[in-house]
């Protein structure tokens, strides 16, 4: 075996299309990298300021184009209170056929080796909790991990009840426990304690706007915010025409979910904005429409109104639960402000060497760092 | 102590093996615990020890513990000269 990475050409799609029928074989169907190697999402475009690339382990010892794994980078740009903006990517998608194959050992750690040298100041997000196999190598190779909050609004709490207790979440059912849900109160447990915490609410007055698109109004948010912020993937108005075009509910044929695109108001003035939409079906929910708070923006002192707008169209699009992943302090309390609860989260962002050293000192700035579902590889389908 | 027996030492503490069950044909096909995981950990304490970078040919080369340090050696004595 001698393994090469190269970005992924489309004379490699056929072999990725063997790699991707071996590590089914282990009969996990969300071992599949991408088959096409033009990224759907993201596409790489002259002067665009975030795209996405791929990249695969090829195994030069064999006759035939042999591919042995594969990731993705997200490059984008983050801002940085005092420091500018840096280049920085998304790590995601690793796969390795070490996962079926015990010769490939190897071949996972020299994909995120790779990963590194191309780009010093690399972060993953998600991964399914601390604990897991791409958590644990990443913490490994100096990684610095954080786990992102995670806000629930139940709108159906008969329902929620009903699909947890039978989905038997350990993990909900023990947050659960703690508002007494378990039991026959159930209901009005989850009801109190989000009435308790949305009582916090000022008077709010604010309107609210779809937009198909984001323009200029959307620079002057983000021009005018992100001092608010440590650090923040940006979101000035050309990035967000990028992560949500306009056309994006009517994009079937990548299977793009659909995402609305909100404009909050007071007195004619633009004070925030906030992307939402509504989940794919998921096991982990069972039959509930799960509304999710994808992304948001705003002055501090608007955090509330946009959350609250957020949460009406999200009611409005009949969802049964709503959810949010949000880690600057601005946005979480906004969140319990408006009768989120808080439940356990496997949502982490993990940190190179080189992007901790550029957050430092972490430890401080992390609640001021601004991230949503939107960051990371949650788009388009994800979130 | 010879190289082998310093990897060795290394390679029992990553994978909870004791070190009179290692062998230079141990391997991943072998050692049960010798995972991704595991492997990038032996990769990281061998290049801690022994204060060199390891390339991705040769972690590629670490197939048995015979086979790692012997590539230890070499780098040793490619350092030394």
């Amino acid at each position: 075996m001698a393994i090469v990475i190269q970005p992924y050409r489309q004379e490699h799609e056929s072999a990725v299309q063997e790699f991707n029928r071996r590590l089914q074989r282990s009969g996990d169907p969300n071992l599949v990298f991408s088959q096409s190697c033009v990224p759907r999402w993201l596409p790489p475009a002259n002067d665009n300021p975030v795209w996405n690339e791929f990249y695969v382990a090829v195994d030069s010892s064999r006759p035939e184009l042999s591919v042995r794994g594969a990731y993705g980078l997200k490059q984008e740009a983050l801002f940085v209170r005092g420091k500018g903006v840096q280049r920085i990517a998304c790590y995601h998608h690793p796969l390795s056929e070490g996962i079926v194959d015990r010769a490939f050992t190897s071949v996972g750690m020299l994909l995120a080796r790779d990963a590194l040298a191309r780009q010093p100041y690399l972060y993953a997000l998600g991964m399914g909790g601390s604990e897991t196999p791409i958590a644990r190598m990443l913490k490994a190779l100096g990684f610095s991990l954080a786990a992102i909050p995670f806000y629930f609004r139940v709108v159906h709490p008969a329902k929620f009840l009903r699909e947890m207790q039978a989905l038997r979440e350990k993990s909900w059912r023990a947050m659960l426990m703690d508002v007494a849900a378990v039991s026959g109160t159930g209901w009005l447990a989850i009801k109190t304690a989000q009435a308790v915490a949305s009582s916090h609410g000022e008077a709010l007055n604010f309107a609210v706007e779809e937009v198909g698109e984001f323009s200029d109004w959307a620079d002057e948010l983000w021009n005018r915010a992100k001092e608010n912020v440590s650090a923040a993937t940006v979101r000035d108005a050309r990035t967000l025409r990028l992560l949500y075009p306009a056309n994006i509910g009517n994009n079937i044929a990548t299977k793009i979910a659909t995402t609305r695109h909100l404009r909050v108001s007071r007195d004619g003035s633009a004070i925030g904005w906030a992307v939402v939409g509504i989940r794919r079906k998921d096991a982990k929910y069972g039959t509930m429409r799960v509304g999710s708070i994808v992304d948001c923006w705003a002055m501090p002192e608007n955090a509330i109104a946009v959350i609250r707008a957020a949460t009406q169209a999200l009611e409005n699009d009949r969802a049964d639960l709503i959810v949010s992943n949000q880690s600057h302090r601005i946005w979480c309390s906004a969140l319990e402000k408006s009768g989120f609860l808080k439940g356990p989260t496997n949502f982490v962002f993990a940190a190179s060497k080189k992007l901790t050293e550029l957050l430092r000192p972490i430890e401080e700035n992390r609640e001021s760092l601004h991230i949503t579902r939107a960051d990371g590889d949650g788009l388009p389908v994800n979130f | 102590m010879s190289t082998f027996d310093e990897v060795r030492s290394i390679a029992s503490d990553i994978f909870g093996v004791a070190s009179a069950k290692l062998s230079a044909d141990s391997s991943p096909d072998n050692i049960e615990s010798w995972d991704s995981f595991q492997h990038l950990n032996l990769v990281l304490a061998l290049e801690e020890k022994f204060g060199a970078q390891l390339s991705p040919e040769e972690i590629e080369q670490m197939k048995t513990l015979g086979a790692t340090a012997a590539l230890i050696d070499a780098k040793l004595q490619a350092s030394s000269r």
